[in-house]
């Protein structure tokens, strides 16, 4: 590992012909993962991310260089060899300042236990689900963990480290009766080590997916229609994300390409809707102490019942819209620079129960739990898939429907959420951009969108 | 290094050790008016260390390469391979018979100066933007990559494959009335001539001027046409179910149905890294197995399972050249095209959806069940000919099915930077979800 004053010297170096910004990003992660399937441990996978990411800035222009060599010799190769895209006078790097203390609240640590010991929670998982039903021809369960440990040292004197460790379980279904087939999972996850076992009742999960796999097995297609919606309460709530959050990063709103760009202050959304992004809300999936550009983590305030109050902002962009940085700059690894993303992204509470918001609604879909989907921050145009839905009719949950498909322009939506309800939690999610798949949580009570477009295959399932 | 690596295996008690490395150098531009906005270069070696431990197969890919850091992984893979509770085949391959012969890429990009790339893209931008419907160009791209790969193990084999190419575009956002879209067009080159600042532009404009002014659909059922680009992205996320794997643990439904007709007649799907149009061919897979161009489906029919070494004898099978990425992956799948011309395969429509833009494609497809609900945009077909642009619709569908109702395919086969290729295809009829009725 570098010392402090090779840093320090290096980052000097790279000011030599013009650049007004230095910095070195340092890696070194594990990775694990342990694949359980139907009772048997058949897989027990890991590895190691390690590298250097080298960033100088002259302005808002950017070079980049990375390497999984860490020594000095390649580090100083790599900053002489980046500062020649630069031709000017040489800037001053200021001296590396100390280290702030990053939170580090793990209890179980991923290396205290063997993957022997490890596994026995999954099999116990796997079994549970398989027992469910003789139908269930395959019960999956696969921990996945990640130890993170970065320092980041740069021209204006940050000298900072941070460990991000990461925890997720995933679980899966698949059933089969003759040609009909289905799978269906559930994957949560969080920012905290092996004592994530003893904070989610995984059982009453396990469950939960096997009932849902055969609903789902005999479900009838979701037929076309514009509808309203109601979307319910975690997960669902990835649709302020791709709507929303996506076009709010000044990577998109810095070069004018987002339908929110210059119109801070005026009205975006429905008033009922007031949203944030949490850098460091404990225990989330999405959280860290410091991000990747060595700030502070923090809680921004983007909309304020429906009035558009902040940006996400890293330090790049930000500059090229003076704007300050949220403490939003992340990165996949040392093979990205960073940019502007999401944390812990969510709708928060409004006043309604839930079940009122079924109550009032006559005819409708409700989505009970949202897959993934994409935004084009551009157009903003979004779509995402339902992966557990009903009809809503007279006010009550009635038949399941599958492959239901949103579409819409996320600036629309917004305005179209009618009843927020009070029961706010999150959902995990990898999300990928510019900057690589970054863990981030999504999170909302349950809304309702008065009309929206809802695509499916129609009718009885075609087998 | 890796021989000495391999050493060290055998001493901790491994029956049997491979190394699979890879070097990979690239260079990335990103312009943004007329200006670099960014400049990307790289250099990492990864490897991945394979063993085998009291009869189970146990890996680690790593990036620190430190002796250290080596020898602990060893240690580490030791403890994994005592928590593994299936017996299952484990396999380090001594190498196959032969191997096809692959002319590698001999041109080097640094022999290109830096100015000379930038120049390129300043070039494309400008020619992009004299179209007057491009509001702006939000980033045009240069990338080129180098790749070493290589496979040593402790049965004897050596061998060492190359890769080199670049690609360039332009990230254009369109404008008209109000109505933005955005449009790109990639493709891969293999020596600086190849591109042409002209032709390139000309493709990206056409991409978002035909996305222009785009309507909605009326819901209803629609004879579909898939462009050759989409039906490559189709036949890439439904891929897995032709895997080993997946019939082994009995996520495919395709199980149990080798040699039976699960497509229309007029349906042969290859798999061949070594076709003429391929963008990456290989001589062989991650394992060492020599690349085997065969029929997945022919004529309808499904032949068998992509394998690795450890599914094949799962099978009894051979392996057949698919391992790739640490599972089975197709080497270079595509459907095998027909006679037809573009409009010979739109004629007889009268009522119809051309497909061009699929959007979410990670999330709106269901491989088990093979049912699909994707946002989709592309242009009508009124009779047997294209007319307006149709936006923002949901297309949905069972890919099982689409596969039964295969009628005519063009013979405009293209391969795409993914891999995967495809001609013009016309699948019969899937629902439109769009305006009301």
């Amino acid at each position: 590992m570098l010392s402090k004053s090779e840093l320090q010297e290096l980052l000097q170096l790279g000011l030599e012909t013009g650049a007004d910004f230095s910095e070195i990003f340092l890696e070194d992660t594990y990775t694990g993962n342990i694949r359980v399937n139907n009772g048997d441990v058949i897989g027990v996978g890991m590895g190691n991310v390690h590298g250097v990411g080298v960033r100088l800035l002259q302005g808002i222009d950017e070079v980049y260089g990375y390497s999984n060599d860490t020594s000095y010799e390649s580090v100083k190769k790599l900053m002489l060899n980046l500062r020649g895209s630069f031709n000017g006078a040489a800037n001053k790097a200021l001296p590396l300042g100390e280290k702030k203390p990053y939170k580090y609240t793990v209890k179980i640590p991923h290396g205290a236990l063997t993957p022997s010991e490890k596994s026995a929670k999954l099999v116990e998982l796997s079994n549970l689900m398989k027992s469910q039903n003789e139908k269930i021809v395959q019960a999956g369960t696969t921990l996945i963990e990640w130890e993170q440990k970065v320092l980041i040292a740069n021209s204006k004197g940050i000298y900072q480290d941070d460990v991000r460790t990461y925890t997720r379980v995933v679980m899966s279904a698949v059933a089969q009766d003759g040609p009909l087939m289905q799978d269906a999972y559930e994957a949560p996850g969080r920012n905290m080590g092996f004592e994530i076992f003893d904070e989610i009742d995984f059982k009453q999960l396990a469950l939960e997916v096997a009932e849902s796999v055969m609903t789902y097995l005999y479900a009838d297609n979701m037929e076309p229609q514009e509808m309203p919606v109601v979307l319910h309460n975690g997960f669902g709530g990835v649709i302020f994300h791709e709507a929303v959050g996506h076009p709010l990063e000044t990577s998109a709103v810095s070069k004018g390409l987002s339908p929110f760009a210059g119109k801070l202050g005026e009205k975006v959304a429905s008033e009922l809707v007031t949203a944030y992004d949490d850098g460091d809300e404990e225990g989330q999936w999405g959280r860290s102490t410091f991000d990747d550009e060595g700030n502070k983590t923090q809680k921004n305030l983007l909309i304020e019942k429906g009035i558009l109050k902040g940006y996400l902002s890293d330090e790049r962009n930000g500059k090229r819209m003076g704007y300050h940085s949220t403490g939003s700059g992340r990165r996949q690894n040392y093979k990205y620079a960073p940019t502007a993303r999401m944390n812990t992204t969510y709708i928060d509470n409004g006043t309604d129960n839930w079940e009122d918001i079924i109550k009032d609604t006559k005819y409708g879909l409700f989505a009970k739990k949202l897959g993934g989907g994409t935004v084009n921050p551009a157009t903003g145009e979004f779509n995402f898939a339902v992966n557990e839905g009903y009809m809503i009719e007279d006010g009550k949950i009635t038949k399941p429907v599958r492959g239901a498909m949103l579409i819409g322009h996320g600036a629309e939506v917004i305005k179209l959420i009618d009843r927020v309800a009070n029961n706010k939690t999150y959902g995990q999610g990898m999300c990928g951009a510019g900057s690589g798949s970054i863990p981030t949580d999504v999170g909302q009570p349950t809304i309702r969108v008065s009309k929206m477009l809802v695509g499916g295959q129609g009718g009885k399932r075609n087998v | 290094m890796f021989k000495s690596w391999i050493e060290l295996g055998l001493k901790k008690g491994f029956s049997d050790v491979e190394v699979y490395s890879t070097r990979n150098k690239s260079l990335s531009i990103e312009l943004y008016e007329g200006k670099v906005e960014s400049f990307t270069n790289s250099d990492v070696t990864t490897a991945r260390i394979k063993g085998i431990y009291d009869g189970k197969m146990v890996a680690a890919s790593v990036e620190n390469l430190s002796t250290e850091a080596v020898e602990l992984v060893f240690d580490r893979l030791i403890q994994n391979a005592k928590a593994v509770t299936v017996k299952e085949p484990a396999i380090i391959f001594e190498g196959s018979k032969s191997y096809p012969h692959v002319e590698e890429n001999k041109f080097d990009f640094d022999t290109v100066p830096v100015e000379k790339k930038i120049a390129y893209l300043q070039a494309l931008e400008k020619e992009v933007k004299k179209n007057k419907l491009v509001k702006q160009v939000e980033v045009s791209q240069y990338s080129e990559s180098f790749g070493e790969t290589t496979i040593v193990n402790s049965k004897g084999l050596n061998l060492t494959k190359r890769h080199n190419f670049a690609y360039a575009l332009a990230y254009a956002i369109f404008e008209q009335d109000g109505d933005i879209k955005t449009g790109y067009d990639i493709k891969i080159i293999k020596s600086f001539d190849e591109l042409d600042p002209v032709k390139e532009a000309e493709a990206t404009i056409q991409e978002g001027l035909r996305k222009l002014g785009g309507k909605s659909l009326k819901t209803a059922q629609y004879d579909v046409v898939f462009s050759s680009k989409r039906f490559s992205d189709m036949l890439s996320v439904y891929s897995g179910l032709f895997s080993g794997e997946a019939a082994y643990r009995k996520t495919t439904a395709l199980k149990d149905k080798k040699g039976e007709m699960i497509a229309s007649p007029n349906v042969t799907i290859w798999d061949n890294s070594l076709h003429e149009l391929s963008p990456f061919k290989n001589s062989f897979d991650d394992e060492g197995v020599a690349a085997n161009p065969k029929k997945v489906v022919d004529a309808g029919r499904f032949t068998g399972f992509l394998h690795s070494l450890r599914t094949a004898a799962l099978f009894n099978e051979e392996p057949t050249g698919n391992a790739f990425g640490g599972g089975i992956a197709p080497a270079g799948l595509y459907l095998e095209p027909g006679e037809l011309s573009f409009d010979e395969v739109l004629a007889p429509i009268a009522d119809g959806f051309y497909v061009t833009e699929l959007v979410g494609l990670h999330a709106g497809v269901n491989t088990t069940s093979g049912d699909f609900s994707l946002q989709a945009g592309g242009v009508a077909i009124k009779d047997g000919k294209l007319d307006h642009a149709v936006k923002m619709v949901v297309l949905s569908g069972n890919w099982f099915n689409l596969l039964n109702n295969v009628e005519r395919i063009g013979s405009d086969l293209q391969f795409q930077t993914s891999g995967y290729g495809s001609p013009t295809v016309y699948v019969g009829k899937l629902t439109v979800s769009g305006e009301e009725k």
